[in-house]
């Protein structure tokens, strides 16, 4: 095609998207950076009192604020539940059981024959539903006197805001994520299993594999390309949780200072916007700071989990 | 050289699975282990099955108790008063939510998100699959490259950017709360990506034929390639749809008056609460779950209608993922 | 191991709903494959030759019928049981595993059945059979020195020359001397070593009682004793050398299926298909992924692996020259019946039913409408040749061999029975193709192959015609009819 011709043509069809992304996804990454730098940024007359690492301090729990004079660990913290330390727990724990959870779910649908399109959609309807709305839902499950400590005679006081412990917190959310997650790894696990030629399944039986072998030799690696994206990409939600977080508890449930079972990075970022923080407006710069924190995470994971592939995905 | 005798050719190899020389016998219990296994994966997905479905169950279980039924953890509602409970609980929830305001607050939010997408997408879409232009592979990466950095870290600015264009404010009016949800909502690398990578696949000689035909590269854009891509943009709309539908992040901080709001924030509101004998506000559950119904029902049965589409769609965006 | 089918069908049930009907892809096939023989299911697509071949396999059942594998029935016996190896059309080489791997994988689940071993003893046999050519092992190792190769290519090279264990090959490697004599030296002072070894080792035994065969195998009370049990490392790196270099590809042992041509991944295939010593091999249209000049190389490649393994095969073709080139006995198939089974020459020479006469041959044979009467063979009002069987009155198929037309100087003018209008004329080296019609033939054109030192010309040509060369064939079940 005529390259010179189609230049300014081209920059016309795309002017749209790029205009939007540059105000609303380029300049906030660019600002939000410049932002978490600045001490004392006011977020409504833009004003600063110039360069400083003090919102990383701040955030990190290292250095105290200037207005309330003290420091916050809401954030980080080495002894107790922080965002960071149950972010980093949700994703550890949430991960590797929903993806292989999924794989063997895959694995099964993938194997019958009778009812295989029924499963597959029973198994994605989650993917579609409100996030919030079935949040509820898992809310009112592990109620105080809610149906999963009536079936199971528990007495057990999975959420409540003032007697909750934060393992049992945790376990209700952490199997909420999973729920939530396995649908769309269930999918895309399916849809690589289709694209795996018959001719390998026989060729295995010939060779004698069992089931068992067969699934840990020849399938596994043979679907590597959609496990590394699955895993990439269920990394990058996890860190990011928190829709799932206000549909178990609400928003009402952080704003009590002594309970930060639940509290997650972006929750915090949240919390700092909305100025629940204490230190009303100034906070722009804090959600800032923890929010470039995240980027780094995502980013540092996502190039380990590149570098591991190369050595694990194998064609 | 001689040949050697090999060390391997005096070898007899026997299957490790192999017990007996009785083949009708030992095929007959292969066969009774291939069924044994086929009923154990069969009990795994049921199981499985049931546990994802329990919520879907239990919510609209719920809808047909009373308050006190599911405070006590009942597992099914009983059918001497299931429609009274039905009634009231429906009722009430729909008119304390303000139900039909809310719902048609999201539905434009959604139509309108979905469509200004999908506009701008097949734009993008085309001058990236098929037009040639200086830094195209850059800028695409680029574009690709945003879908890791976290939508809550845009939030930030996005917020401010909108206050000092004062959409955010105290007295947002209700077009200025839909046009603050929309906006940033619009443009999507993902869709992007998956459009392009369609419109990549056909191949460039109806592009050649299109010109000798005499057509512009915008008529050869709606009249060859979208009607070609139909499938993938079908997936996208209805994606882009749901997506928008179940929004709440964004929504929860940009619009100041909550009669504004989407469903999913208003749901997660005070409007279900009542107040308990000690004066302390409490949430009627059975409201709250036959609210959780009202939001997720209408997703439920697009998704049902068009799972085709969309389960085909997005198990083809992740293998080329 | 013979090969015995009887009354194998296989029926694919349809779909009423979807006005699918129930097809038998397999009709009552009966036949046997000799020990050792080459056998091609020949026919069109379609015609069930794979079905019946993933039958042979056990990856598809019979739906009623028995396949036997010596006097073993074997028609429901899974796939791994059978002892068969199959090479698929795609060759389906596991795209994630080397080539190693590959001819790996199937040895992973097979266990060895033999008499209990002393395998030290057994060890040293081995080393003293590679000191006794201590002057080979030298030149190689000199050689592969020379060559800048590293120890562990040595001893790989070793153990491919030798057939020895790689493991025993690293042990040999560093024992290389420059000179020669030092290494004969060297070699048969450890010669003298081995030997004691393999001695005391048949004293210590003996003192539990138990007594050491030549073969390693130990003698309890003067008896064997048969066991089970896993194949070792070197065990099967030994058998997947062995394979490799059966099928030559030796050098491509650490590469990925991807990093091969077609003929190579081939060559991977039938490897990974003969590592496990299978009774019988299934070809499943081995060639159809290879060009032109592949095909040729390949299925002689193919034919020399058989004759050197002396293992029964059955290769699927619908190429007839293929299946004519290397084959024991073809099987001619169509709509899931035998039609033919014979050697190929014999199918070329006395086809039994038209559909044989048609699809082997290139080019293929010409087919007239003809009639039998008055004890003689006419097209159209030529009466070409007579019957010496007595024949009642019918219309036949006349199909004739396109080298079965004598013209010019090769026949006598009174001989010359069939005139045909000659359209084309092409010269093909060795041989003239003449493109002919006639108001009788059937399809648009003849194809007639004549010697191209005679002069043929466009415009109308009488020939002779070879009488063996020329078949009859009925009109309603288009069988064989002697004349």
């Amino acid at each position: 095609m005529d390259e010179e011709r189609n230049n300014w043509k081209a920059w016309l069809y795309l002017s749209p998207v790029l205009l939007l992304m540059a105000l609303f996804t380029f300049y906030p990454i660019l600002n939000t950076v410049v932002v978490s730098f600045l001490k004392d940024y006011d977020s409504t007359k833009g004003t600063s009192s110039g360069f400083s690492f003090f919102n990383y301090g701040y955030v990190l729990g290292i250095a105290a604020n200037n207005d309330v004079g003290i420091t916050n660990h809401d954030f980080f913290s080495w002894n107790s539940p922080s965002a960071f330390s149950n972010t980093m727990f949700i994703t550890f724990v949430t991960v590797p059981i929903s993806v292989l959870l999924a794989l063997l779910i895959a694995l099964a649908i993938h194997s019958i024959r009778p009812l295989k399109k029924f499963f597959q959609t029973v198994f994605f309807m989650p993917y579609v539903t409100n996030v919030i709305a079935i949040g509820m839902v898992f809310g009112v499950l592990f109620g105080n006197h809610g149906v999963v400590n009536a079936l199971f005679h528990l007495d057990t006081p999975w959420l409540d805001p003032s007697s909750s412990t934060w393992g049992s917190c945790m376990f209700v959310l952490c199997l909420y994520i999973i729920w939530t997650a396995l649908p769309y790894k269930i999918l895309i696990f399916l849809s690589g299993l289709q694209g795996i030629d018959q001719q390998y399944y026989d060729a295995a039986r010939v060779d004698g594999a069992s089931k068992m072998k067969t699934n840990l030799k020849i399938t596994v690696p043979l679907l590597s390309p959609q496990i590394l994206y699955i895993t990439v990409t269920s990394f990058i939600t996890a860190f990011k949780e928190y829709s799932s977080v206000v549909g178990l508890i609400g928003r009402s449930y952080s704003s009590d200072p002594n309970t930060h079972d639940l509290y997650t990075i972006v929750y915090y970022i949240m919390d700092a916007m909305n100025g629940n923080m204490g230190a009303s407006n100034k906070v722009a710069q804090f959600a800032s700071a923890a929010a470039v924190i995240l980027l780094l995470v995502v980013l540092i994971f996502t190039l380990l989990e590149l570098q591991i592939s190369k050595k694990r995905v194998v064609y | 050289m001689n040949k050697p005798s090999s060390i391997s050719t005096k070898l007899v190899l026997v299957p490790a699975s192999s017990k007996g020389r009785n083949s009708i016998k030992e095929g007959k219990r292969d066969r009774a282990k291939a069924i044994l296994s086929s009923v154990f994966v069969y009990l795994f997905l049921s199981a499985a099955a049931l546990l994802c479905l329990f919520p879907f169950y239990y919510m609209i279980a719920a809808s047909f108790m009373s308050y006190e039924e599911v405070s006590t953890g009942s597992f099914f509602f009983s059918f001497a008063t299931m429609g009274e409970n039905f009634i009231n609980n429906y009722t009430e929830t729909w008119t304390r939510l303000q139900f039909l305001s809310h719902v048609g607050t999201t539905l434009l939010v959604a139509v309108s998100t979905t469509v200004l997408q999908l506009l701008t997408t097949i734009l993008a879409s085309f001058a990236f699959a098929k037009l040639h232009f200086k830094g195209r592979d850059f800028l695409f990466m680029l574009v690709l490259a945003s879908m890791m950095i976290p939508g809550e870290m845009l939030a930030i600015t996005n917020y401010s950017t909108f206050s000092s264009l004062d959409l955010i404010s105290s007295h947002q009016t209700y077009f200025q709360a839909i046009l603050t949800m929309v906006l940033p909502l619009i443009s999507s690398a993902f869709y992007i990506f998956l459009l392009r990578q369609t419109f990549r696949q056909i191949p460039n000689e109806l592009y050649l034929a299109a010109r000798i035909d005499g057509k512009s590269d915008w008529q050869y854009l709606w009249k060859v390639l979208v009607p070609l891509a139909m499938p993938t943009l079908i997936t996208i709309t209805i994606l882009s749809f749901i997506s928008s539908w179940n929004s709440y992040v964004w929504p929860s901080i940009s619009v100041s008056n909550d009669s504004y709001n989407v469903i999913s924030v208003i749901i997660r509101g005070n409007a279900l609460q009542f107040a308990g004998p000690s004066g302390a506000m409490i949430t009627n559950t059975a409201w709250q779950m036959t609210s959780s119904v009202l939001t997720v029902l209408p997703i439920l049965l697009l998704f049902i209608a068009f799972r085709k589409y969309i389960m085909t769609g997005t198990g083809r965006a992740g293998i080329k993922g | 191991m013979e090969i015995k089918l009887v009354g194998l069908t296989k029926t694919f049930p349809g779909n009423p709903k979807k006005h699918i009907p129930e097809t038998t892809a397999v009709d009552h096939l009966d036949f046997t494959v000799k020990d050792g023989e080459l056998l091609g299911l020949l026919g069109p697509s379609g015609c069930g030759k794979s079905t019946t071949l993933y039958m042979l396999s056990g990856l598809k059942e019979p739906t009623s019928g028995q396949i036997f594998f010596g006097d073993r029935e074997v028609t429901f016996l899974p796939p791994e049981k059978r002892g068969i190896g199959l090479v698929f059309q795609n060759y389906a080489l596991y795209p994630h595993m080397t080539v190693y791997k590959n001819i790996e994988f199937p040895l992973t689940s097979l266990k060895v059945e033999e008499n209990e071993k002393d395998f030290a003893f057994l060890k040293e046999s081995a080393l003293q059979r590679v000191l006794l050519q201590a002057k080979e092992v030298h030149i190689l190792l000199a050689k592969a020195k020379k060559d800048g190769k590293s120890p562990l290519d040595c001893a790989e090279d070793l153990a491919n020359a030798f057939s020895i264990s790689l493991s025993l090959a690293k042990e040999i490697v560093p024992l290389f001397e420059e000179d020669l004599e030092d290494f004969l030296c060297k070699a048969s002072s450890l010669l003298e070593e081995s030997k004691k070894k393999q001695a005391e080792e048949k004293e210590a035994l003996r003192q539990k009682g138990i007594e050491l065969s030549e073969e390693g195998e130990l003698l309890r009370e003067g008896k064997t004793r048969s066991i089970r049990r896993n194949l070792s490392k070197d065990e099967i790196d030994a058998l997947i050398r062995e394979a490799a270099k059966l099928v030559q590809i030796t050098e491509f042992l650490e590469r990925k299926p991807s990093e091969l041509s077609g003929g190579q991944q081939q060559r991977v295939a039938i490897a990974r298909a003969l590592v496990k010593k299978p009774k019988v091999l299934l070809l499943d249209e081995p060639l159809s992924n290879l060009d032109a000049r592949l095909r040729i190389q390949t299925r002689e490649e193919i034919r020399r692996i058989q004759q050197e393994t002396g293992i029964t095969t059955v290769f699927v073709t619908h190429d007839q020259e293929e299946a004519m080139s290397i084959c024991d006995e073809i099987l001619v198939m169509n709509q899931g019946k035998m039609v033919q089974l014979a050697a190929p020459q014999e199918i070329y020479r006395n086809p039994n039913s038209l559909f044989a006469a048609k699809f082997l041959g290139n080019p293929p044979i010409n087919v007239f409408h003809g009639r039998i009467q008055d004890g003689a063979v006419y097209l159209g009002e030529e009466k070409i040749l007579a019957c010496k069987e007595k024949l009642p009155d019918q219309e036949v198929y006349v199909a004739i061999r396109p080298e079965g037309f004598l013209m010019g100087k090769e026949a006598k003018p009174k001989d010359k029975v069939l005139t045909l209008q000659c359209t084309q004329v092409l010269t093909q080296g060795r041989d003239l193709c003449l493109y002919c019609s006639h108001p009788s033939m059937e399809g648009d054109r003849l194809k007639l192959v004549v010697d191209s030192d005679l002069d043929a010309t466009p415009g109308p040509i009488s020939f002779a015609l070879r009488r063996n060369k020329v078949f009859l064939f009925g009109k309603e079940d288009q069988k064989r009819i002697l004349f």
